[in-house]
This record gives structure tokens, C-alpha cells and sequence, in this order.
């Protein structure tokens, strides 16, 4: 399994962008998300969710909010602001562009030899 | 440090304690969450709570993590930065305490001159709606002369009393009168007001109501409004006191009204009569100040147009010859009384301004020395690759610290300056209460600021700009001779040096002016003369018969009590403004009579012999003046050499109303302050004195209106026990007359010359500030160098070199320096000085005695302060020195 840490830098940011594009959530609830839509095949260190939270939330990509948890209880829950979205949407293109072409060049190189 | 950097910082330092419960709560939160998923998914309960706290991971590097983000650990730098601040100040008090005192006294200094200027010129007078209030302003012209002022005659309130577009006030003099209470009176402050007074300022009274038409007018019932303070003082704020009768002057009054609290007249006032103004009496001449308030819908053009036009018929009805152009104007109020003092304001604040940025260059040379004593420990942190931007905080920080420490100091200072001056400035038409409200405050924090990041800046450029190798090389006492910021230390001594001469030399034109003024011959004796004085604004003192009884009944009494030699009574002493008078002179061989304006002053037998007035021809006033033999007066030298020059004076006769007086004596001038703006600060007028015994009634009662009359006592010893021997022989006459105040005539003189006292004193202050500033700030150099050339001395004494030649090297550059600076500030204060030419008398600006001994004395100073740290190399050991670091 890969940890997060094996991955891309920035990816992490990537990931709750997506996460919390699907409605507002709690911590707890993208770290689930994250995994659930992975199916498992990314592993986040738990711990370290928070600080990419704060760090997009202080660069106003994402905004936070108190509210109730499904279970009722206080939870702060994070959700997409427009400049968030704007940004997903360009980091998503890049993605997509990125991993394409070194799926293409990975691909590739075993039939030329 | 960025901007949003800064803005992140202090948010944090805000929210902190929140940002750090969210944190807390919102992973808590995250853990229990997982808990209870693992135990759904058949985990034991102390399994899943250790596996869900395994797999968060460390919880305080999340933490930590989620901090930096919201700026937190640059609070924490921060706070680093002051506790270092702190210490490193601890480990170097004699510096920390330096650069305090320094500060602290220059920032005090404008601190105290700013609330001045924010009480004069800057916060808007204590009346409501300040902008509709005018004092309404004659102009005289005649051919070039020019002559503005506030001073009104009966004439023109009659013209405006009835003004539609502004409501007008008139009012009178100021002078002290009895207030009777119990057995006993008291001597106040009584101003006359006219009716309207108060609702023209705009304060209504606290209790009862200001004077009605029918108090007002000659003849009218007697009537008194008691001032807020006198009411709590001596009625203990007894309301019910309104409606009753007290005793004042010596009759009933009834008190009409208490003024509210919050009332400030201009100038200190204890009680109002009604002014009863009127074109007769006192309202013949130039005796009342009418002010005046915009009504609502009236536009201040309007107003302008309208008091404009009543003054041409308060001219006409006046009689103004046509030679003269006459016009009447309303001006902001108190704009025309600032006009003098705004001037002498600035002169005073950039005097205050050049002790800041002396303070200033002082400081930024402490710092600079500092740094490089501090070179190697900077250095050292550069290289061991601590960033320059922390470096450079904390040296902000340093700087700040010390900048608030002295900020503080100032205030202090400032706040026990203005405690003084409060008092000093009262006596010079300041009557403005001096506060240190918010304005003042602010501009305090903000110059304390300004200069402390000012000074902080030197080191850290220094730092900055030199690289690591050269710091470690230059740092320590191993250098050679001063590098690049030896340079810029001189500059600054050269600076400080120039600025110093600038005010020495203003200080030194100011005090030659006092001296001079000092020293004039006043034309009499005062020495071992005492005065005293009380007020015969006093119905019991109505008439000629009773004040002369009064007089010679209280001289007798006098003249008995111990130590006594001679006593008399005068309406007036020298140095005071006398009361001016129209009479007409008649000389022998002219067939015309001559008007004349003259001072006038009454006197007793023996007021001559008591100040020792020279008699130049004839005979002075004596016993024989009586009150029904033959009418005399007494000219001075000026007025017998201005309007009867070429014939004998005693033969001639002043026609003054229907008494036609010989004169049969002339008398040496004496120095009295003008009644008029003349040029000089104590001038001689033509005067005349006529015998107390021949006053008229009419005459008394007039003069005594604004003048309370002086005992003058000639007497040797202690000065308490003569006042207590003349108050005694005083209240054996007239047990109800309090004697106001005793002066001696040392005081009169300081008194008349309040304001040139008041600006060598100022001056004086500012410039000794500046001297010693200097002093340290030349001695700081010195040691300084000497301390990083130690080794280089030492080395060069072990060698078998001249002390006296290695002394001289540490000397001799600021001596040359000081010699710079001094001329270079002698050029500046050649242009500089021009300003003060109002406020000199009997010195040129550009005095050379003065500019040489300031530079003199300035360069032996400084020498002086440099020659003291050179002098500690003749105790060096070499050997210690070399077996250093």
C-alpha cells in the first residue's frame, strides 16, 4: 500500500480539494472520503491531514466552519471556496495532462526495445 | 517581514488560546471518530482507543505543524526576541541607562512643548461651536502706521449691541476686589462682564441665571456671578447661596449666578460684576473687548459686512479725525491674542525639534558603538548561518524595547515639565489648561517610535552590510584604526556638534538680552523695598476724604513697626503699566495749550524718598499738598523733554480736566512697561504725579476700577516679618482690607520681564540639554575608539611609543571634528539666530561675542569630554593588554 508520503508533493492538497468538492465534511470525514474513493489504495497519515487543512484554509482555498457531526456531535467541517474550486479545476487538467503523458511514456518503452 | 506576514502575527497573538482549543477539539474529535469505526468493526475498547491513537500519529507535530501555518511561531520568535531584548540591556545597564536618559529627556522636552502647542494653537476652545465665536478687531491706519486690537470704547457696543447677524458681549478689565465673608475679606480675581457674557461663550451657568438689562446699566441693583471654584471654596457649593446678599467691595450684592464646572474664561477669574457699559466714564476711552457669536442663519460674510458697517457709525459718533482710516472686523476667537505667541511657539518647538534629532545622532552613535563592540557575537551568528532577517528582527526588537523604555521615560518627564510649566505660562497670556490628552499622546508614542526605529536602523545596516569575514577581523579590541563605521560615528559627532552651537548661540542672544534688560538703571532704588497692595474698588472708599485717611493713618502705623524706614503710597510702582491720561500743557512763553497723553500716577508725601527717585529741579510732593492749597504736579525728565523743551519746566502748568496743576518738580524717569505696543520691553513714558491729597473723588473711584494702589516700605530685615508688620499696621486701620499680595521690587522687575526671562530660561534649558548631550555623546565616541584600539595602543606602548602621541591620535580627530562642527553650526546659526531678532534687545543676531564663546566653549568641552577616555590609556599595562583574547 502507499502512504502519502511515497506520492507526488502537493498531491495531499490535490486530494482534500477533491474531497471537499462533494459537500462540506470534517476531518475525520475526508480522511474516509479519501479513502473510501481510492478504494484503500492510498493511505493517509492521519496526523498529518491537519496541517495541509490549515495550510489551504489560510491560503482561502478551502473555509471552515462549527457545526454538528452526523452522530451529533461539534465537529469543524471544511468546504470548497470559489477560489478553491478554480483551483482544483486547474490542478485536475494538470493532473490529468501530467499522468497521461507519463502513462504514455511508461507505456511505451518496453516496445521500442 | 511581510505584510501578511505581520498581519498572521497579530492575529495569532489574539487568538491563540482559541486557535489552540480548535485544534485541540477538532482532532479529538478525529480519534474518538475512529475509535468508535474500530470498535463497530469488533475491535475491544482499549484496543481500538490504542490503535486509533497509534495510527493519528504525533499529535503535537500536527500541532506544531498547524501553528506555523497561522503564524504562531513568530509570536513566539517575538517573544524570544524581547526576553533576548531584555538581557542583553541587563548585561550592559550603563548603555541601557544612557540611551533612556537620553531619549527619555529628549522625547520629555518635545513632549511638554507639544501639549503646549496643542493647548494654544491645536484643540479647539472649550466653548461650544468654537468656529461662530469672534472677538471683534479695530484697525487703525494712518498713512504707513497700522494698528490692530481688541480694545473697544463705549461707541462701538452701542453701534453693535443690536447686530442682527451676531449676538455681542462686551467686557472689561480684570483686577482684584474684596470679598467680604464672616468677619473677614478676601481678596479675588473680579472681571466686569457685560450681559449676554455667557450666552455669547456659550457655557450656560450651573445654578441661577447671568445679569439682565437692568443690572447692567449704571445705577442698576448690585449684582454678582461667582465662579464654579471660588462658590465650592468659600460657600462650600451651597446652592441656596443664589438669591442672598454677600459682601463685595465693601456693599451687598446680590449673587445672581454660579458658573457650571466646566467653565474656563480666558485668564484666572474668581467672580463677574456687571460691566454697565456706556459711551461715558471708562467707555469714553478704549477700555472694553467686545466679543461676539454667529447667530443661526447668519453667514459669517454676512456678519463681516454688517459689523463692518456699525463700526463706520461707532467711528463717526467716536470722532475719529479723517486723517485717520478706521475699521471694525470680527477675527476667530483668540486668533488675534495667538498671533504673537504662535510665532514664539515655533521658535520654541524647533528648538525642542533640534534637541530630538541631537537625542537622536547621540543614540544612533551609542548603538553604532555598541555594534561593534557586539561584532564579533554578530558575526559569529551570521556564519554559524542564523539568517540575516532574524538578525534583523531581533535587532528591531532591541531597538524598540529601548525606544518604549525611553518613550516612557518621556512621558514622565514630560508630564512633570508641563506640571511646571502650567504655572509659568499662566502669567503670559496662557490661560488654556495644559493636558496631555490624546493628540499628545499619540504624537509621544509615534516620535518615541519613529526615533527608536531611527536609531535601530545604524547597527543593523552595519551588520548587514559588512561580510562575515571583515566582522570577525574588526570585531573585538583587535582592530586598528575605526573601520567604516568609525566614519559615520564622526559624522554624527560632527553633526551633534553643529546643532548644539545653533542653540548655545540662540541661548546665549536670549540671556545677553535678559542681562541686558537687567541691568538697565531703572531710575530708582529697590533694594530692601517691600510692596504691598489691596483693592479700593470698595464702597467704603468712595470718597477722597476716606482713602487719604486710609493712607496716612496706615503709613503712620507702618512707619512705627520694627526695621521701617520710610513708607508711602503710590497708585503705581515702576515696571507696571500705568494709567494713561489726556492733559493739557501750558508753558510759560505758549499762548496755546498743548494735548498731551501722559501716564499719571498718584502719590503720597514721601513716595520719592522711599524708591529714592532722583529730584532733578524743584521740590517733590510733601505735607504741604493738601487738598485745598494750591494744585501741583510732579513731571518726569521725558516729559518735561518732549513737550516743554527750550523753557523752564517749573514754570509751566498741566491743565488736567478743570484743575489747572503748577508743575513744581522734576523728577528722574523710571523704567515702566509700555501702555501702548511700543518697541522697547520697559520704556520711560512722559508721566506726571499729583498728590494723593488732591485727587478728586471721581478720580479715585476711576483709577480704582482697574488699579489697586501699593504701599511701598523701605525697611531692613527679614522680609516675612516685615509683611507681617505691615499687614498688621493695615488691618489696624481697616481690619476688612485685605492686603493681596507683598512684592518686592526684585519681583516687579521679574514680573515686567516675565516673557524674556521665560524665553532665556526656555533657551537656556534646551541649550544645556543640548551641551550635555553633546558631552556624551563626544565621550562615547572617544572611549569607544579607545576601547577597540587598545591592542593596537598597547602594542604600540610595549614598543616603546610615545604615550603621549597615542593620547594625541585618540584626541585629536574629534577636537578637529568639534572644530568643524562648529563652524559649520556657526554658519547655520548665522541664518538660523534671524528668527529671534523680535525677542532681542541690545544684541545684534549675528553678535560675535556670542558666537565666540559658544564656539569656545564648545570646542573646550568637548575636548574636555574626550581627553577624559584618552587619559585611561596612560594606565594601561601593556603586558595585560597583549596576554587578551
Amino acid at each position: 500500500v502507499n502512504t502519502l508520503a511515497d506520492l507526488l508533493p502537493g498531491t495531499l492538497d490535490l486530494l482534500v480539494l477533491k474531497a471537499v468538492s462533494l459537500g462540506a465534511l470534517h476531518g475525520y470525514g475526508i480522511l474516509l472520503r479519501i479513502q473510501q474513493i481510492s478504494q484503500r489504495l492510498l493511505q493517509i497519515e492521519q496526523g498529518s491531514l491537519y496541517p495541509a487543512l490549515y495550510r489551504l484554509e489560510h491560503a482561502g482555498l478551502i473555509e471552515s466552519e462549527w457545526g454538528v457531526s452526523e452522530n451529533n456531535r461539534r465537529a469543524k467541517f471544511y468546504r470548497l471556496t470559489r477560489s478553491g474550486q478554480t483551483r482544483l479545476r486547474k490542478e485536475m487538467q494538470q493532473w490529468t495532462l501530467f499522468s497521461e503523458a507519463v502513462g504514455h511514456v511508461l507505456r511505451a518503452l518496453p516496445e521500442e526495445t | 517581514v511581510t505584510f501578511d506576514g505581520f498581519k498572521a502575527l497579530v492575529r495569532s497573538i489574539l487568538t491563540r488560546k482559541r486557535l489552540d482549543d480548535d485544534m485541540e477539539a477538532e482532532m479529538r474529535f478525529h480519534i474518538q471518530e475512529y475509535e468508535r469505526d474500530l470498535i463497530c468493526r469488533g475491535l475491544s475498547t482499549p484496543e481500538a482507543a490504542k490503535r486509533a491513537r497509534i495510527e493519528f500519529g504525533n499529535i503535537s507535530l500536527a500541532k506544531e505543524q498547524c501553528r506555523e501555518v497561522k503564524g504562531v511561531p513568530m509570536l513566539d520568535e517575538f517573544a524570544r526576541n524581547i526576553r533576548y531584548a531584555f538581557r542583553q540591556l541587563r548585561r550592559s545597564p550603563g548603555f541601557a541607562i544612557t540611551v533612556i536618559l537620553t531619549l527619555g529627556l529628549c522625547v520629555g522636552v518635545n513632549t511638554a512643548v507639544f501639549t503646549l502647542i496643542n493647548a494654544v494653537l491645536l484643540r479647539p476652545l472649550p466653548y461650544p461651536e468654537p468656529e461662530r465665536l469672534f472677538d471683534v478687531v479695530r484697525e487703525m491706519r494712518r498713512g504707513s502706521e497700522f494698528q490692530a486690537s481688541t480694545g473697544q470704547d463705549g461707541y462701538a457696543w452701542q453701534a453693535l449691541k443690536n447686530a442682527r447677524s451676531v449676538q455681542v458681549a462686551a467686557l472689561g478689565s480684570t483686577n482684584g476686589v474684596n470679598l467680604g465673608s464672616a468677619d473677614r475679606a478676601i481678596y479675588v480675581q473680579q472681571q466686569r462682564v457685560g450681559m449676554g457674557y455667557f450666552r455669547v461663550l456659550g457655557i450656560p451657568l450651573a445654578h441661577g441665571r447671568e445679569f439682565d438689562d437692568a443690572e447692567d446699566r449704571s445705577g442698576g441693583p448690585p449684582a454678582v456671578v461667582l465662579s464654579n471654584g471660588i462658590w465650592k471654596r468659600i460657600f462650600h457649593g451651597d446652592e441656596s447661596v443664589v438669591g442672598r446678599s454677600i459682601l463685595l467691595r465693601g456693599e451687598p450684592h446680590v449673587v445672581v449666578g454660579i458658573t457650571a464646572e466646566v467653565f474656563r474664561p480666558r485668564g484666572l477669574v474668581d467672580i463677574w460684576t456687571p460691566l454697565m457699559p456706556s459711551t461715558k466714564g471708562e467707555g469714553s476711552g478704549i477700555n472694553y473687548q467686545l466679543i461676539a457669536r454667529l447667530n443661526s442663519g447668519a453667514s459669517p460674510a454676512q456678519a463681516q459686512a454688517e459689523v463692518q458697517a456699525r463700526g463706520v457709525t461707532a467711528f463717526e459718533n467716536r470722532r475719529i479725525p479723517p486723517s485717520i482710516t478706521a475699521r471694525m472686523s470680527l477675527t476667530p476667537f483668540e486668533r488675534f491674542n495667538q498671533a504673537a505667541l504662535r510665532e514664539r511657539l515655533l521658535i520654541i518647538s524647533s528648538a525642542a525639534g533640534l534637541i530630538l534629532l541631537i537625542g537622536c545622532v547621540n543614540i544612533a552613535s551609542l548603538m553604532l558603538a555598541r555594534g561593534s563592540a557586539r561584532r564579533r557575537e554578530i558575526g559569529t551568528r551570521i556564519a554559524l548561518g542564523g539568517g540575516t532577517a532574524s538578525l534583523v528582527r531581533q535587532l528591531t526588537t532591541e531597538a524598540l524595547v529601548l525606544g518604549m523604555a525611553g518613550g516612557a521615560a518621556g512621558l514622565a518627564l514630560g508630564y512633570l515639565a508641563t506640571q511646571a510649566l502650567q504655572a509659568a505660562v499662566a502669567r503670559y497670556g496662557i490661560w488654556q489648561e495644559l493636558r496631555m490628552d490624546r493628540p499628545v499622546l499619540l504624537a509621544t508614542a509615534l516620535v518615541s517610535l519613529l526615533v527608536s526605529l531611527l536609531f535601530g536602523l545604524a547597527p543593523i545596516v552595519q551588520a548587514v552590510r559588512m561580510g562575515v569575514r571583515e566582522t570577525l577581523l574588526e570585531g573585538g579590541s583587535r582592530s586598528v584604526v575605526g573601520g567604516r563605521s568609525g566614519r559615520l560615528r564622526r559624522m554624527l559627532v560632527l553633526a551633534e556638534v553643529a546643532m548644539s552651537l545653533m542653540l548655545l548661540v540662540g541661548a546665549g542672544l536670549l540671556i545677553r538680552t535678559l542681562l541686558n534688560l537687567q541691568h538697565l538703571d531703572p531710575g530708582f532704588d529697590g533694594k530692601n523695598v517691600l510692596t504691598a497692595t489691596a483693592s479700593l474698588q470698595d464702597a467704603r472708599y468712595r470718597e477722597g476724604e476716606n482713602i487719604n485717611r486710609l493712607f496716612s493713618a496706615s503709613l503712620d502705623a507702618i512707619k512705627k513697626e520694627p526695621g521701617v524706614e520710610a513708607a508711602a503710597v503710590g497708585l503705581h510702582l515702576p515696571y507696571q503699566r500705568w494709567l494713561n491720561s489726556g492733559a493739557k500743557i501750558r508753558g510759560r512763553s505758549a499762548t496755546v495749550e498743548n494735548d498731551v497723553g501722559t501716564s499719571m500716577n498718584y502719590v503720597t508725601p514721601g513716595y520719592f524718598e522711599v524708591l529714592r527717585i532722583p529730584l532733578l529741579a524743584g521740590r517733590v510732593i510733601d505735607e504741604r499738598d493738601r487738598k485745598d492749597s494750591m494744585p501741583v504736579a510732579l513731571v518726569n525728565e521725558a516729559l518735561a523733554h518732549k513737550f516743554l523743551k527750550g523753557e523752564d519746566p517749573l514754570s509751566g502748568f498741566i491743565i488736567d480736566g478743570d484743575t489747572t496743576r503748577q508743575i513744581v518738580g522734576i523728577v528722574g524717569d523710571l523704567q515702566q512697561q509700555p501702555g501702548l505696543n511700543r518697541s522697547g520691553p520697559i520704556v520711560t513714558e512722559p508721566a506726571m504725579y499729583i498728590p494723593a491729597a488732591q485727587f478728586s473723588s471721581k478720580a479715585f473711584q476711576m483709577a480704582h476700577t482697574w488699579y489697586s494702589p501699593n504701599w511701598v516700605v523701605r525697611a531692613s530685615g527679614r522680609r516675612e516679618a516685615i509683611a507681617r508688620g505691615i499687614e498688621r499696621a493695615i488691618a489696624g486701620v481697616d481690619p476688612l482690607l485685605p492686603v493681596a499680595e507683598f512684592r518686592s521690587m526684585i519681583d516687579e522687575r521679574d514680573s515686567a520681564l516675565g516673557s524674556q526671562r521665560l524665553n532665556a530660561w526656555l533657551f537656556g534649558g534646551l541649550a544645556a540639554l543640548a551641551l550635555s548631550l553633546a558631552l556624551v555623546g563626544v565621550y562615547g565616541v572617544v572611549a569607544n575608539s579607545v576601547a577597540e584600539r587598545t591592542r593596537e595602543f598597547g602594542i604600540r606602548i610595549a614598543l616603546g611609543g610615545s604615550l603621549r602621541r597615542v593620547i594625541w591620535e585618540a584626541v585629536a580627530p574629534v577636537v578637529l571634528l568639534s572644530i568643524g562642527g562648529v563652524t559649520i553650526g556657526g554658519l547655520l546659526a548665522v541664518l538660523s539666530v534671524r528668527v529671534l531678532k523680535g525677542m532681542l534687545y541690545g544684541v545684534q543676531p549675528a553678535d560675535p561675542p556670542t558666537f565666540l564663546i559658544a564656539g569656545a566653549a564648545l570646542i573646550a568641552i568637548t575636548a574636555v569630554a574626550s581627553l577624559v577616555p584618552a587619559l585611561s590609556l596612560a594606565r594601561l599595562a601593556p603586558a595585560d593588554v597583549l596576554r587578551q583574547d
